[in-house]
C-alpha cells in the first residue's frame, strides 16, 4: 500500500486553558476530495492553522507522502506542497494585486491563466485588494495557491461566498486536481456539496476525530450524527409558553438586504416571545444583529420597531428606541476593571436628567438589577473577577436597569458551564413574561428548543426554516442549517 | 531577494494625495515669490538646503510608519548623529570625514534596527519603546558633546550646502543630496520585494505573515531604514551650521514636524498606506511655512498656531474625501 498524502495522528492544541484540539488523527490518501466536517467550535480552523504553518501543534504528528514535516511558518507548509484558501483571503489590501503576487514570488502569468480559466481574465492586477469584492478575493486566493502547485489543496469555506457559477470553477478544478492524483482537503458547511464531491469524509467534535467515513455511502444522516454526538441528554419537557397573537409587534424587519450577507430578510417578533436564530457560522446571522442594533443601515428594506422605522446612525438610536444587544463578546460590552455596580449604572448616565440632578433613581435600579440577577457575588467587585456566566448576566442586568423593549441576544451562552446557562433561560424568560421581546441567536442547537418559542434557520442570509421550538430537533435544524432543505 | 517589478503607469486617484501635497508647495513657492522683494538662487539654496534634515526625518519616519510604527526617537536620533558626528568629524580631512559619515549611518541604522527587535521581543507598542529610547538617545548625544561646538571639514560642508561656509548661492549639491536619498527610498518602498513586505506588514499584519512575509524582518529593516535617514539628518546639520548642538528641544521639535509631515504628505499612522514621496513634499512644506509666515510679517509665535491649523485643515479635507469615497462605494 502506498504512503497517505498527508497523515496526522494525534494532533492536538491548546491555547491556555482552553482545548482546541484534542486528538485529530486524519488520512487523506493521493486522488482523493476529503471532506473535513464538524459543528461550530469542533477545531476545523485550528486544524486548517496546524495544516497551513500558521501555529504549531503542542503534540502529534504530521506526515507528508510518508515523511514526518514540521510547520513552523506559513512558507514552511507551501514548501512542504499543502497550500491554503482561508476563509478570509491572505491578500495583502493596501497593495495591488500585482504587489501581492511579487510578494509571495508568484508568477504573475501563472496566476493569470488561472483566473482566466475561472472567466476572470479580465482583471486588472493593478487594481488594489481593498477595492475588490470578496468573490474576486476568494478565486485570487485560489488561484496564487494553485500557481504553487501544491500536492494538497486546502480550502477553506471557498464557497460560502461565491455565486454558483464561480462555486462550478471551484469544483471544476477540484476535479482537476484529483485526476492529477493529488488531492484536496475541503472544508465546508454545505452537506450536498459533500454528498455529491467528496470521496471522503473526516468528522470533528469537540477536537477529536469521531468518524471517518464515504458520504456517498453513508448519506447525509451518516455526517449529521457523528457531528452531533450524543443527543443532550436533559431535554427537560419544554415550557410552552403562549404568545398571544394580539401582542404588540415590538420588532419587525421588511425585505432586509445589506451587502449581500443579508438577502431579504423579513420577520415579526411580538412581545413576549423568545424567537431564535439558528445558523452555522457566516450566514449572515453577524450582519443581521448589527442591522438591527442599530450598528449598521441596511441597503435595502426597514427595521421596524414598535411600529415605526428604525432610522439608527448608531446604536444609541437603537437603545433609545428600546432594542438592545447582548454581544457575544461579553469583555467588548463591560469595563473589566470597574465595579458590577457601575456597569450596570453605565447606560444610566447617559439620561440627561442625571446631569441637571432632577432624577437621582439610579442607585435603586442598579439596586433591583442586581437583586435579580443574584450575581453569587459582592456587587463592588471588579467585572474582570467574575466567571464568564456572571459577566454575561451583568450584560443583560444592565439593560435591566435601563429598561428596554427588545433584547437581542448574539450567542450569550458561548464558552458558559451548564448550571449558569440554565440560570440564563431563566432570566431571559423572565424579561420575556414581562412582555419584552427577546431576540436571540445561538450556535449551540440543543438550546433552541430549551429556550425558544420559535425558531428561524437562516442560511445564506435568508430565512430557510421556521417553525415551533418546542419541537425543533437538532436534526432538522441542522439539516436546514446546511442549506439541504431550500424551501421552508 | 529584491525582484524588481514591472514599471507602472501612473495611477492618478491612488497617487492624488501625492500629486495633491506637491501642488500644495508649488503654490506655496510661487506665493512666497510674490512676497519677498528679491527671489533667486540665495534663496533657492537657503530653502533646499535647510530643509534636508527634515526630508531625511520625514523619509525615515514615513518607512517605519508604513511599516505599522512610530518612531519617537527620530529627532533624538539626529541630534545623536550631530553630535557624534560633530565630535569625530573636528579637523578631519575631507575624506575622513566622509568615511565617518557612513559610519554613523550605519551605526543609526544599526542602533534603530535593535531598537525594532526590542519591540519585537517585548511586544510593547512602538510609541513607548521609541518614546524611552528618545531619552536615552538624547542622554548619549549629551555625554559625547556636553554644549555645542566640535566641526567637519569644508569639503563635508560643500557636500550638503554647496559652500564651504553654508551660505552659497549654488544649490546643485544640496538639490542632490535632496533628490538621491528620495530616489533610492522611493524605489526601494515601491519596486523591491522587501520594501513591498514593509507595506503589506503595515497594512495587515495577519495577510502578510499568511503571505510569507517575516514580520519581524519586516519591523527591523523599517526602524533601521529610518536610523539611517536620522542619522543621515544629523549629518546635514553638522554641514549645515558647521558645529554640532545637543540640545534636547531641538530633537524633540524635529520627531514632532517629522510626524506632522508624513501625516500631511499621505501617509497613514494605522500603517500600510501612502508614500515617500508625498512625505517629502510635505515636509518641504512644513518647513517652508516659517520663512513665508515671517515674510509675511507674521509673529514666529503665531506662526506655530497657523502651521497647526494648517495640518488640521489639511486633515479634514482629507477625511472628508476618505468618507465621500467610502459613501460612493
Amino acid at each position: 500500500m502506498t504512503d497517505a498524502l498527508l497523515e496526522t495522528k494525534a494532533v492536538a492544541k491548546s491555547y491556555g486553558s482552553v482545548v482546541a484540539l484534542r486528538s485529530v488523527d486524519l488520512t487523506v490518501q493521493p486522488g482523493e476530495i476529503h471532506a473535513l466536517l464538524g459543528a461550530n467550535g469542533a477545531g476545523k480552523s485550528t486544524l486548517v492553522k496546524i495544516l497551513s504553518g500558521v501555529i504549531a501543534p503542542d503534540s502529534g504528528t504530521i506526515s507528508v507522502n510518508g515523511r514526518s514535516v514540521t510547520m513552523r511558518r506559513p512558507p514552511e507548509a507551501l514548501k512542504a506542497g499543502l497550500a491554503t484558501v482561508y476563509q478570509d483571503p491572505a491578500l495583502v489590501p493596501d497593495l495591488t494585486i500585482a504587489q501581492n503576487l511579487t510578494l509571495t514570488a508568484i508568477d504573475e502569468d501563472a496566476v493569470r491563466s488561472r483566473l482566466t480559466a475561472m472567466g476572470l481574465g479580465r482583471l486588472d492586477f493593478d487594481a488594489q485588494i481593498r477595492d475588490l469584492p470578496l468573490e474576486v478575493l476568494r478565486l485570487l486566493d485560489l488561484a496564487r495557491a494553485l500557481a504553487h502547485d501544491p500536492q494538497l489543496l486546502l480550502l477553506d469555506e471557498i464557497t460560502a461566498a461565491l455565486p454558483s457559477d464561480q462555486a462550478e470553477h471551484v469544483f471544476g478544478i477540484m476535479q482537476e486536481w484529483k485526476e492529477k492524483g493529488r488531492s484536496v482537503l475541503f472544508i465546508t458547511h454545505r452537506l450536498a456539496e459533500v454528498l455529491s464531491l467528496c470521496d471522503q469524509a473526516t468528522i470533528l467534535r469537540d477536537g477529536r476525530t469521531v468518524a471517518q467515513v464515504e458520504p456517498r455511502q453513508s448519506g447525509e444522516r451518516g455526517l449529521v450524527t457523528p457531528m452531533l454526538g450524543e443527543v443532550a441528554a436533559e431535554l427537560e419537557a419544554a415550557t410552552s409558553r403562549v404568545i398571544s397573537q394580539e401582542a404588540p409587534i415590538n420588532l419587525a424587519t421588511a425585505d432586509l438586504y445589506s451587502g449581500g450577507k443579508v438577502n431579504g430578510i423579513s420577520f415579526e417578533l411580538r412581545a413576549g416571545e423568545i424567537l431564535g436564530i439558528a445558523a452555522l457560522e457566516g450566514q449572515g446571522q453577524d450582519r443581521l444583529f448589527e442591522l438591527l442594533s442599530g450598528d449598521r443601515r441596511p441597503d435595502r428594506g426597514e427595521v421596524i420597531v414598535n411600529g415605526s422605522p428604525l432610522r439608527a446612525r448608531s446604536p444609541y438610536d437603537a437603545i433609545r428606541r428600546g432594542v438592545v444587544l447582548v454581544p457575544s463578546d461579553r469583555v467588548l460590552a463591560l469595563l473589566p476593571k470597574r465595579s458590577v455596580r457601575e456597569n450596570l449604572a453605565i447606560p444610566l448616565y447617559n439620561r440627561v436628567q442625571r446631569w441637571l440632578g432632577l432624577v437621582g433613581d439610579e442607585d435603586t435600579r442598579t439596586n433591583k438589577a442586581i437583586e435579580r440577577l443574584s450575581i453569587d457575588t459582592r456587587a463592588h467587585r471588579q467585572v474582570r473577577r467574575l466567571s464568564g456566566g456572571n459577566q454575561q448576566k451583568v450584560v443583560i442586568g444592565r439593560w435591566l436597569a435601563n429598561g428596554f423593549r427588545t433584547l437581542l441576544c448574539f450567542d450569550p451562552t458561548r464558552g458558559i458551564d451548564i448550571h449558569t446557562k440554565r440560570q440564563i433561560y431563566d432570566l431571559l424568560k423572565e424579561v420575556a413574561d414581562t412582555g419584552a421581546s427577546v431576540l436571540v441567536y445561538t450556535s449551540e442547537l440543543p438550546e433552541i428548543p430549551l429556550l425558544c418559542d420559535r425558531v428561524l434557520v437562516i442560511y445564506n442570509g435568508r430565512i430557510v426554516h421556521e417553525q415551533d421550538a418546542a419541537n425543533a430537533t437538532e436534526e432538522v435544524l441542522l439539516s436546514a442549517a446546511h442549506g439541504l432543505e431550500e424551501s421552508a | 531577494m529584491t525582484a524588481v517589478v514591472r514599471r507602472r503607469a501612473l495611477n492618478l486617484r491612488r497617487h492624488g494625495w501625492s500629486i495633491g501635497v506637491w501642488l500644495l508647495l508649488a503654490v506655496l513657492i510661487g506665493w512666497y515669490v510674490l512676497l519677498i522683494p528679491r527671489f533667486g538662487s540665495f534663496q533657492i539654496a537657503s530653502i533646499i538646503k535647510n530643509s534636508l534634515p527634515l526630508v531625511y526625518l520625514a523619509i525615515g519616519q514615513a518607512v517605519i510608519v508604513i511599516t505599522g510604527g512610530i518612531d519617537l526617537g527620530a529627532g533624538a536620533m539626529l541630534v545623536l548623529a550631530n553630535s557624534a558626528s560633530a565630535t569625530l568629524m573636528q579637523d578631519q580631512p575631507f575624506l575622513v570625514t566622509i568615511l565617518i559619515g557612513f559610519g554613523i549611518i550605519l551605526g543609526a541604522a544599526a542602533l534603530n534596527g535593535f531598537v525594532g527587535w526590542i519591540i519585537n521581543v517585548s511586544r510593547v507598542p512602538d510609541i513607548v519603546v521609541t518614546l524611552a529610547t528618545s531619552f536615552i538617545y538624547s542622554g548619549l548625544a549629551l555625554m559625547i558633546l556636553p554644549g555645542p561646538g566640535g566641526g567637519t571639514s569644508a569639503g563635508f560642508r560643500i557636500l550638503f550646502t554647496g559652500s564651504d561656509d553654508g551660505t552659497g548661492t549654488s544649490f546643485g549639491f544640496s538639490l542632490g543630496m535632496l533628490l538621491v536619498p528620495v530616489v533610492i527610498a522611493a524605489f526601494f518602498m515601491r519596486r523591491s520585494r522587501t520594501g513591498l513586505s514593509l507595506y503589506a506588514t503595515g497594512s495587515d499584519l495577519n495577510a502578510a505573515y499568511l503571505s510569507g512575509v517575516d514580520i519581524r524582518r519586516a519591523k527591523v529593516i523599517g526602524y533601521a531604514f529610518g536610523g539611517a535617514m536620522a542619522g543621515l539628518a544629523g549629518l546635514a546639520t553638522v554641514a549645515i551650521t558647521g558645529s554640532g548642538d545637543p540640545r534636547f528641544s531641538i530633537g524633540a521639535n524635529a520627531t514632532l514636524n517629522s510626524v506632522a509631515a508624513i501625516v500631511l504628505g499621505g501617509v497613514a499612522l494605522t500603517g500600510g498606506i501612502g508614500s515617500v514621496v508625498g512625505a517629502v513634499a510635505a515636509a518641504i512644506i512644513v518647513f517652508f511655512l516659517s520663512p513665508i509666515l515671517s515674510a509675511m510679517g507674521i509673529d514666529p509665535n503665531t506662526a506655530q498656531v497657523v502651521q497647526g491649523s494648517l495640518i488640521v485643515v489639511v486633515m479634514m479635507i482629507a477625511g472628508l474625501l476618505a468618507l465621500r469615497r467610502r459613501r460612493a462605494k
